[in-house]
């Protein structure tokens, strides 16, 4: 089973796009949040966005896929990976899609059990989906 | 290749949420299930390829499976869909096993 971790500058955006994920994916998917600072305002933090992807690995995930949004994000992100050694970090994707978008693809194709690759074709899918199609 | 014309009635037409439950069910299927509406189709089990496909209450689709177990499919599809769709009265038989 693939997991996901959600990091975002707002714990609100995290969480309620994990609730969303739940929903269409069911409960099987470990999905782990990280939004917000340690001491709850908006912004990123590199020793939760390590909680998060470390729950997902114990919760039973064989791989985890990151989403993020944007900013500094990701300069919080690769300090958590190098929390990793070798052997965890090659257990861990990171994903350019959109946040909502590609957590939402990549939870359901998650849920049918699909792997790391094609969990990460899903989201990245979601870069380039329309939002009006056939407007 | 078991086919079957329906028509949506489900006012929010193949959202979001039960498009996910829509590929979760298509992929318990080995075969190839394809929907259609108008002149596009998409693969059942690509979420990203049913919800671009937008689905709109009212609009006419047509589910088809190519595979061992097309039929099962079919049917697990349909029942999944339950009361969002009709079938549409071509007047002819359906092509599938009751």
């Amino acid at each position: 089973m693939v997991g996901l971790v959600l990091v975002s500058h707002s714990s609100l955006i995290a969480e309620g796009l994990r609730d969303m994920v739940a929903q269409v994916a069911g409960d099987e998917v470990p999905v782990a949040c990280a939004g917000g600072t340690e001491d709850g305002r908006l912004g990123t933090s590199a020793p939760r966005i390590a909680d998060a992807i470390r729950s997902t690995l114990d919760r039973g995930a064989d791989f985890t896929l990151i989403l993020l949004d944007l900013g500094s994000a990701a300069l919080s992100l690769e300090l958590a990976l190098e929390e990793f050694d070798e052997a965890d970090r090659a257990r861990l994707r990171v994903s350019e899609a959109p946040l909502v978008e590609g957590a939402v693809l990549a939870a359901v194709q998650a849920s049918i059990g699909a792997s790391i690759d094609e969990v990460a074709d899903a989201a990245a899918g979601a870069a380039s989906m329309p939002k009006m199609p056939g407007a | 290749m078991p086919a079957l014309r329906l028509t949506v009635l489900d006012p929010a037409g193949l959202h979001a949420r039960p498009a996910a439950k829509f590929v979760k069910t298509a992929s318990r299927f080995e075969s190839r299930i394809t929907i259609t509406a108008g002149d596009r189709s998409a693969d059942v089990k690509s979420l990203i390829a049913l919800l671009v496909l937008t689905i709109r209450p009212g609009s006419q689709i047509t589910l088809s499976a190519e595979g061992p177990d097309a039929d099962e499919a079919i049917r697990a599809l349909l029942e999944e869909l339950g009361a969002a769709v009709e079938p549409v009265d071509t007047g002819v038989q359906p092509q599938t096993q009751p």
